[in-house]
Parts: structure tokens; sequence; C-alpha cells
């Protein structure tokens, strides 16, 4: 199991309020923005950008950055280890 | 004469249509008072978790009115019910938890911040059933039946059939909300004038 | 019939409506770089009154607009059970009392003016101060009052400054709405004020018509812009329709604008769709950035200083096209007597709101 995709979706669900809906829900490439996927909206991605910076010490400058990092759960442990290693 | 035809009230323990009691809280449990009332009256709306309690209240009061009033969204246009809303504290509640968010928590939240305007309430209902019409939101000391006598009736001379009015009192653990319907050309009700208003209201502030 | 004037202005460009509009005609900003103004000590652009030095500024603010507009009517109008204040603001004295965010400064107001009824306050965001001059109007037409003063203001705080921050929605430059490089809003603070009377006898300098306008929610997302432009859209049609006015008679529009990418492509949108993109349209949100609540009520009454005037002021911070339907942005001020312009505004909750102004 990557820890970091567990830590990602439990820190998800904590920054967004996400109510019923627990870590094994979310699969590891379901779409977050997707309706079919997780829902989230516009609003949500700026909440993400929060979550980045707060758990993760990582700035997102730029929201559009955003767009294609929060894909998944998968693109985002992926935007964060590129970021780490800059 | 304009009717008042339908009314909700939430307290902070009970929820009542019309003056019957439809959900009573349940002190222990895990849900939040206004989750509860969702969950109980089986509401399907998975943008109600987003919401702070003051638009959760007025989404939550402006649901239950239309299913003690069948059929009232395919009467109107789809600008033909105003809302006029008014409370004491405009949306300091989620106000509060912004600033926790900011000197607290480490950084400002923009999912609370888009609640921190009291007339977003107003917006959710509007998205919920695509309603086009007028909407108005004020801040007032107290609950004041001859503002929304006034203003609900101006509503209804300029273009509006039905206006749903409000009072939202929600800060912390204090709940007092009042909703109702006043329809222009409806069959029965009571007479929508600040006296019935206020007695309808019944709160205990006013 | 309801007649509008006796307009103030406080801004950063200016303590008094001469000095603002002498500002304004000069094409000056109340922007500058104010230093360790955002979250993280960000230094950002504010059109803010730095000379404002005072405990209670909200208060000092609306007594200040309302003490000048009694300067400007019959002094017997202040005090009349006729006549009603409505303040518009989003957030008024929020840095004082966080849950009662406007009572002290209206009690202050009605033992200073000695005021026979509450003002009322209506915080409906960015479109507050629009709406509160239609609310004017109708009270009046209801002949529930007879006149109603309007004070429109806002501050600026941390609390709003780290929300747009939050958002993703403040420019790194001063604003330039309707221009194809614009990338946000540039926050600003002021008081304007307005009143609105049966009466046209009350008003000691001139006053014009108001007809009376109409709301209209986007029923799209409670902070996004609709990108049909549909509550513009319909607010717009709507005034023309119930004052009989058509869209070729409109001379003038003072648009909402904020600068915004999604915002002002909006606007381009909904004024695209009821024929107005011939008609000069500034926004003023480069002067006094965006006021939120008090924006719709100092906009007005900067037009109506144009009106009075004769001069249409250029929309500062505008270059180039950046809308997807065309239209007339006011590239530089333009001497021109309109007789009837438009006042729009939109905001978060969805709402959109508008009004018509007419010289006698």
């Amino acid at each position: 199991m990557d820890n970091l995709k567990e830590d990602l979706k439990n820190q998800i669900i904590e920054q967004l309020n996400l109510e019923d809906i627990t870590p094994a829900d979310i699969a590891d490439d379901v779409l977050l923005f997707d309706d079919g996927g997780l829902g989230l909206d516009s609003i949500d991605a700026l909440e993400l950008i929060v979550l980045l910076e707060k758990y993760h010490g990582i700035q997102v400058i730029n929201p559009e950055e955003g767009k294609v990092a929060f894909k998944s759960i998968n693109t985002m442990a992926e935007y964060i280890r590129n970021r780490k290693v800059e | 004469m304009s009717l008042i035809t339908t009314y909700c009230h939430l307290s902070s323990d009970h929820c009542s249509v019309n003056g019957e009691i439809v959900v009573t809280r349940e002190k222990d449990a895990a849900d939040s008072w206004f989750k509860q009332i969702y969950k109980e009256q089986e509401i399907v709306y998975p943008k109600f978790y987003k919401m702070d309690a003051l638009s959760q209240a007025g989404f939550l009061a402006s649901e239950l009115i239309k299913r003690a009033n069948q059929g009232l969204t395919d009467k109107y246009k789809d600008d033909e019910i105003a809302m006029l809303f008014a409370n004491q504290s405009s949306s300091a509640d989620t106000d509060l938890r912004f600033v926790h968010s900011y000197e607290l928590n480490g950084a400002p939240s923009p999912s609370l911040f888009v609640y921190t305007l009291p007339n977003i309430v107003l917006g959710e209902i509007a998205i919920r059933n695509k309603w086009f019409g007028e909407n108005m939101f004020a801040v007032l000391p107290k609950f004041a039946p001859g503002f929304f006598v006034d203003y609900g009736q101006i509503l209804l001379t300029t273009g509006a059939k039905a206006v749903l009015i409000g009072w939202l009192g929600i800060l912390g653990d204090n709940v007092e909300v009042f909703v109702a319907l006043v329809e222009s050309e409806s069959e029965g009700g009571m007479d929508f004038n600040s006296e019935n208003l206020l007695k309808l209201a019944d709160l205990s502030h006013a | 019939m309801t007649y509008i004037g006796a307009e103030v202005i406080i801004s950063p460009l200016g303590r008094t409506t001469a000095e603002n509009w002498a500002a304004m005609h000069a094409n000056r900003s109340g922007i500058s770089l104010v230093k360790q103004a955002g979250f993280d000590d960000t230094d950002l652009y504010l059109s803010k009154m730095l000379d404002l030095v005072s405990e209670f500024k909200f208060e000092k603010l609306i007594s200040d607009a309302l003490a000048a507009v009694a300067e400007n009517i019959d002094p017997a109008i202040l005090t009349s059970d006729k006549t009603i204040v409505l303040v518009s603001s989003t957030k008024g004295e929020l840095d004082k009392n966080i849950t009662d965010q406007f009572g002290k400064s209206i009690d202050a107001l009605v033992t200073a003016f000695g005021l026979a009824n509450r003002p009322v306050v209506l915080p409906n965001a960015c479109i507050s101060g629009v709406l509160a001059i239609n609310a004017a109007s109708n009270l009046i037409n209801a002949k529930i009052y007879d006149h109603a003063i309007v004070i429109g203001c806002d501050l600026i705080s941390d609390f709003v400054v780290y929300g747009f921050q939050s958002l993703f929605a403040i420019s790194d430059k001063p604003c330039a709405p309707f221009d194809a490089l614009r990338n946000g809003i540039t926050m600003g603070e002021g008081c304007g004020a307005v009143v609105v009377s049966e009466t046209k006898g009350i008003f000691k300098n001139g006053a014009f018509r108001l007809l009376s306008g109409t709301s209209a929610n986007d029923a799209n997302h409670i902070s996004g812009p609709s990108r049909t432009g549909e509550g513009l859209f319909r607010s717009v049609k709507k005034t023309l329709e119930t004052n009989h006015v058509a869209p070729d008679e409109i001379d003038f529009i003072c648009a909402h604008g904020t600068a915004t990418v999604f915002n002002d492509e909006m606007e381009s949108i909904a004024f695209d769709r009821i024929g107005l993109n011939d008609v000069p349209l500034s926004s003023l949100k480069g002067y006094f950035g965006h006021t939120l609540g008090a924006a719709g009520v100092i906009e007005t009454a900067a037009s109506m200083q144009m009106m009075q005037h004769g001069i249409l002021l250029k929309s500062l911070g505008y270059q180039e096209s950046g809308t997807s339907k065309k239209l007339n942005v006011v590239a530089d001020n333009m001497t021109s007597h309109p007789k009837t312009i438009l006042k729009t505004a939109s905001g978060f909750g969805g709402g959109n709101a508008s009004l018509i102004i007419r010289s006698l």
C-alpha cells in the first residue's frame, strides 16, 4: 500500500468535509472532478491547494497547475513527489 | 389578497411544517441536527453537505415547504417565485469559522469564504430549483413582520406571483428559523399581514 | 415615478464628490501597492483610504456620507418619518464586532441624525448597491416612504482580502476590466450615497429620473459567473421592458466589470444577447477598485456625475479587447450628453441587478 496515497485520501476527506465517504471509497484512479467520480467542483480545487500547502508544504501559485495535478489520487501523488524532488 | 399558504419552523430541537412536528432532534446522534433532518426526510441533494448552516437551514425549509405544497414548482414560471430573507446576525456563524481558518488553522479556506455572505442561501435555493426571480436579503435587529409584508407585497406587484419569505436565525447553537410561502393566487391560507405573520412565526426573540 | 440625486462619493480619490470627480476626470486611480497587506504579508494592489484614521471607520464613513447628503437636500427630509435609510454593505464593521456587523453603527446614525426610522441593511454581495437603490425606488412607488437615502459602504479588511486571495481572484497589478490581459480584481474601500425621492423639489442641485430596475438570479453557481450571462441578461431585459425602454435608447452602460476573466466575459455575453454591443461602456473598478457592497452606489453616483458634467469616463485599465463578444469599451474620456444610462451589477450568490437613470 502506498502511504502517500492513503494519507491523501484521508486529508481530502478531512479538508473537504466529505460526509459519508471513507478512504476505501476513493480508488487511486477515480476522477476527482468528474460527476461519475468524486464530483468535486472549482472551490474544492482551491481547497486542495490549501491542503497541499498545509500537509505537504507545497505552494501552488497558479491554480491552472492544479487542474492537471488534481485529476486523481495517482496524479496528486505524482505531483507531490515531483515537487518534493525540486 | 395574498395568502400565507405553507410554512416551516426549525428550532434547535424541532422541525415542523404548518405547525406539525416532522422531525425531533436526537441529542446523542453523531449527525448534526440539520443532517438528521436531511436524512430523516430522505432528501437527496449531495450539495447539501457542502453548504454552511445558514444555507442548509434555508434549503431544508424550502424543500419541506415544496413537499407540503405539491405542484408548487410547476404552478409558476421560473422567475415568478421571489425570495425575501432576513436575520439579525448576517453570515456571522460562517464568518467566525472563516476567521478561525486563517487565524488558527493555517490558511484562509476558500470553501468557507464563499459562504461568508448571507445572500448565498438565496443562490443555493435558486440553483436547486432553477428559480431566476428576484432575491433580497436584509439584516434587521429582530424579526419585523412589517418589513416582510411591505416588501413582500412590492415583489408580488412587480412580477412575482409567490414569495418565499424567511427569517434565518443561525448563530452557534442558536437556531431560530421561520420560512413561509406567500402566494398571490391561491385557494386557501391565512391573510398575509403583520399580525398573522407575527403569530405564525412565533419566534421567541420577537 | 422617482427621482435620484444628491450623490456623494468618499473614496481614496477624495473626501468629497467634487474631489472624486476631479480625480476621475483626470483618470487618476485610487489604487496603489500596499505593503504586506495580504495573507503571509504579501504586497497587494488595493484602492485603500490610507489617510482614514478612525477607531470606527465604518461608522465614520456612513456618518460623513449622510452629513454630505444633508447639505444637498431639503434638511427636513433627513428626520422625516416618511424617510428611510437603506445601507448597502457586505461586511460593515466586521473587524469590530463579528456577530453584529452593523448594529452599533446604525444606532449611532439614528442618534446622531435624529432619524425617525431605523435604517435597513441590505447585504447582497456585490449587487447590494444597485439592489438597494431599486428597493428605495420600489418602497417609494408603493407609497410606503416618500424618500429613501441609500448609503453604500465597505472597508478593506484582512477578512475579505484573505478570502479573495484564497479564491486566487486578486490581480497582481491594478485591475484592468474588459482588457485582454486582465487577471483579477483589485479590492477597494469607500462610501457612496444617493437620495431617491418622489419629489424633485427636495434636491438643491438638480436630479435625474430613476427608472426602477430589477434583479434576477443566475440559478447556476454560488461563486462563479454564469457562462451564458443568464441572470444579467434577464435582469437587464426585465428592466428595459418594465420601463418601456428600447436597447437603442441606452446611451451609456456603467458595467460591473470586476476584471476577473470569467465575470467580464459573462457580461459581454449578456450585453451581446440584448444587443447592447455598440453602446459606450465603462467599468469604474480601475478608479475605485471593487468596493463590494458600496460599488453599486459609488458607481451610480459617479455615473450621475458623468451625466451632470457631460463626460463619459474612460474605462481605466482597458487597452485591448479581451472578451469573446464585442463591446464598445470607452478608451478615452468622451464629451457626451447621455440621456439614458444603464447601471448593472453581478455578484456571489448568483445575483444580478440593473437600473436605468434618465436625464430630465
